[in-house]
């Protein structure tokens, strides 16, 4: 082909400038993939929390993932706010207190519940590659519904027995992926939950507690045609030491932190593609420069303008795409040997998407044909004459 | 019938805010259809000027003296853009240049069919036209070598080819034996004469060399931007006629 003959021309630069467009569409591949997990985990959150409304003891605001006990009593009193629908308490708690205490997304976690809690009203649907859900019928006995992440982390499947904070618990299902907050989680009858939780707390505490009494979150479901708002507004002043989160409190708190981290990712990859298309303008101007005669020759036997500059910017969109091509699939060597690696741990860093690589080999392509632009142009109005006695 | 004219033909360089070249200072000049003509003059006689007003790569002055006028073909060439420019000298002129100037990327085969490819032919109709060139001027064989693989004699008889593939109404050719050895010389003159008897081309050729302007029916003598001599038309005699038979024999092939 007769565009790569002319990269071929002086490879050395040819494949400088192309590692330039390299290195930062493979920025944009890596922080892209980042960005898109976050985005996955916070629009999952962003399902999870709409339309209902979490409570938590004021003292832990960490969005009902560990804070301190409630007696179910509140759920009564919650119950009594008008405009409550359901009322559906849960026990969480982190599954290793060790876990680091700065995690990408969400720490695994122990939930209980009462299956069936929210009188069919969650809207978050789960589905189960193997097992099945919990019941009633399994209140009392030690059964866990393990989360994508933590069945591939233990190597668990149904029938397997796993060891949560020193307890036994029989696996009798395992979910689909869902990206976002159940992947990392373990999911237990309520009394087993209860249990686990107590026996964390300092003694203490402990002594001030009756096991089956306690809760760490509870989901509100409000009547239909509630304003979520307003309720959650109402439900804070009627009812004393707890603090309610809605979908928009997410959105504010989660939303807003994670756009910025998104903004600074993809930030400093077009960064470092500027970088790059700048190095393609300098290629293209130079390699215009030492072709001078031969546009001059073009131009004397009839090549018009038009032609030279579509010659001139395929060129240069042919280093934009090569660059782009190598540095997708160095991307995508990289988000894949992280991702397996950190998948026995439990910590999936990117989700590569189709759109993403997509975007990345057509945004560096339409970057090198744009770099080339100015050049071309300049190398079209050349003075044939004067361009084919140039030494 | 005159396939070129022109009147008045002016060109001024600027080199600087106070230094100008009056390369041409007011040439008349007529080509007839068919004409093989020389143009000749030391170096700075306005010769290569001439040459690049009458291929289009350059217009004359219109400011500054009397209105020039040239015609091709009986259409008007002063006031044409550079994209009408650009499409007469694709499509109805040929140019060779005494650098031979072929793209050293390509194929011999394809700086041939460029000329194809910016003329508007494509296809199997380039192809043939391509080999059709390249087999005239014996570089048949030769075709799939780039230009640095070629001798200078064959590079530029592929010039040539390229000049002649869209068979063209005119070629202009800038010292096109400047950088041959006398054999290579009467090789490449030979195969320009012949195009020009057998097909009734035009070509127009600027030389220093006297025996490239013998071989020529007319030469145009040029000095100091003017034209020294006058410059009707030679009628061809017989024994001219036994010369270029001489050249078209000692052609390639």
């Amino acid at each position: 082909m007769r565009y790569l003959r002319n990269l071929a021309r002086r490879p050395v630069r040819t494949l400088l400038t192309v590692l330039g467009i390299t290195i930062g569409i493979w920025a944009l591949v890596v922080f892209g993939s980042m960005a898109n997990k976050i985005n996955a985990l916070v629009a999952g959150g962003s399902t999870y929390y709409a339309d209902k409304i979490t409570v938590s003891d004021a003292s832990g605001q960490l969005g009902g993932f560990a804070s301190a006990p409630m007696s179910l009593a509140t759920a009564d009193k919650l119950r009594a706010v008008d405009g409550v629908n359901v009322v559906d308490s849960a026990v969480m708690m982190l599954m290793d207190e060790a876990a680091p205490s700065v995690t990408m997304g969400v720490p695994p976690m122990i939930t209980g519940s009462l299956p069936g809690g929210d009188q069919g009203l969650e809207s978050f649907k789960l589905n189960y590659v193997e097992g099945r859900a919990r019941t009633l019928a399994d209140e009392g006995s030690n059964v866990a519904v393990l989360g994508s992440d933590i069945a591939r982390k233990y190597d668990k499947h149904v029938g397997d027995t796993i060891e949560l904070k020193g307890v036994p618990f029989t696996v009798i299902g395992v979910l689909e992926p869902t990206l976002t907050a159940p992947d990392q989680a373990v999911s237990v009858p309520l009394a087993a939950a209860q249990q686990l939780l107590v026996t964390t707390l300092p003694p203490m505490i402990q002594d001030k507690l009756v096991t089956s009494d306690i809760a760490t979150s509870m989901v509100v479901y409000p009547d239909v045609g509630q304003d979520v708002e307003a309720l959650a507004t109402r439900i804070e002043a009627d009812v004393p030491g707890i603090s309610t989160m809605t979908g928009k409190d997410f959105d504010k708190q989660i939303g807003g932190a994670t756009s910025i981290l998104n903004s600074i990712l993809v930030g400093i990859a077009l960064i470092s593609l500027l970088v790059g298309g700048l190095s393609v303008v300098n290629t293209m101007a130079m390699s215009i420069a030492e072709r001078t005669r031969e546009i001059g020759i073009k131009r004397a036997i009839g090549g018009s303008r038009t032609r030279i500059v579509r010659e001139l910017v395929i060129e240069a969109g042919l280093i934009g795409f090569i660059g782009g091509a190598i540095g997708l699939i160095l991307g995508a060597v990289v988000v894949t040997l992280v991702n397996e690696a950190g998948r026995s741990s439990g910590t999936v860093l990117f989700e590569l998407t189709a759109g993403t690589a997509l975007t990345a080999v057509a945004f560096s392509t339409i970057l090198g044909a744009l770099a080339g632009f100015v050049p071309a142009l300049h190398a079209a109005r050349l003075d044939p004459v004067r361009a084919l006695r140039y030494e | 019938m005159n396939l070129l004219e022109g009147h008045a033909l002016r060109k001024t360089y600027k080199l600087g805010k106070h230094n100008e070249v009056h390369a041409l200072r007011g040439v008349d000049v007529a080509i007839g259809a068919g004409e093989m003509v020389a143009i000749m003059g030391p170096s700075g006689s306005g010769k290569s000027t001439l040459m690049h007003i009458l291929g289009l790569l350059h217009a004359p002055d219109v400011d500054g003296g009397p209105r020039p006028s040239l015609t091709f073909d009986g259409r008007d060439m002063v006031d044409l853009g550079d994209r009408d420019r650009t499409r007469i000298r694709a499509r109805e002129m040929g140019f060779v240049f005494q650098d031979f100037n072929l793209v050293p990327t390509l194929t011999a085969f394809e700086n041939v069919m460029l000329a194809c490819d910016y003329a508007g032919t494509s296809g199997a109709d380039a192809r043939g036209a391509t080999h059709e060139a390249l087999d005239i001027v014996g570089l048949a064989d030769r075709a799939g070598h780039r230009p640095s693989e070629l001798s200078g004699g064959e590079q530029q008889r592929v010039a040539i080819a390229r000049a002649l593939v869209n068979k063209p109404r005119m070629v202009l050719a800038d010292e096109p034996t400047g950088n041959l050895d006398s054999e290579r010389s009467v090789e490449v003159l030979g195969l320009l004469r012949r195009s020009n008897l057998e097909y009734g081309r035009t070509f127009i050729l600027v030389t220093h060399d006297n025996e490239v302007g013998d071989a020529c029916d007319r030469v145009i003598r040029m000095r100091d931007g003017l034209i020294r001599e006058p410059t009707q038309a030679v009628p061809p005699v017989e024994p001219r006629m036994v010369d270029r038979r001489d050249l078209v024999a000692a052609g390639p092939g």
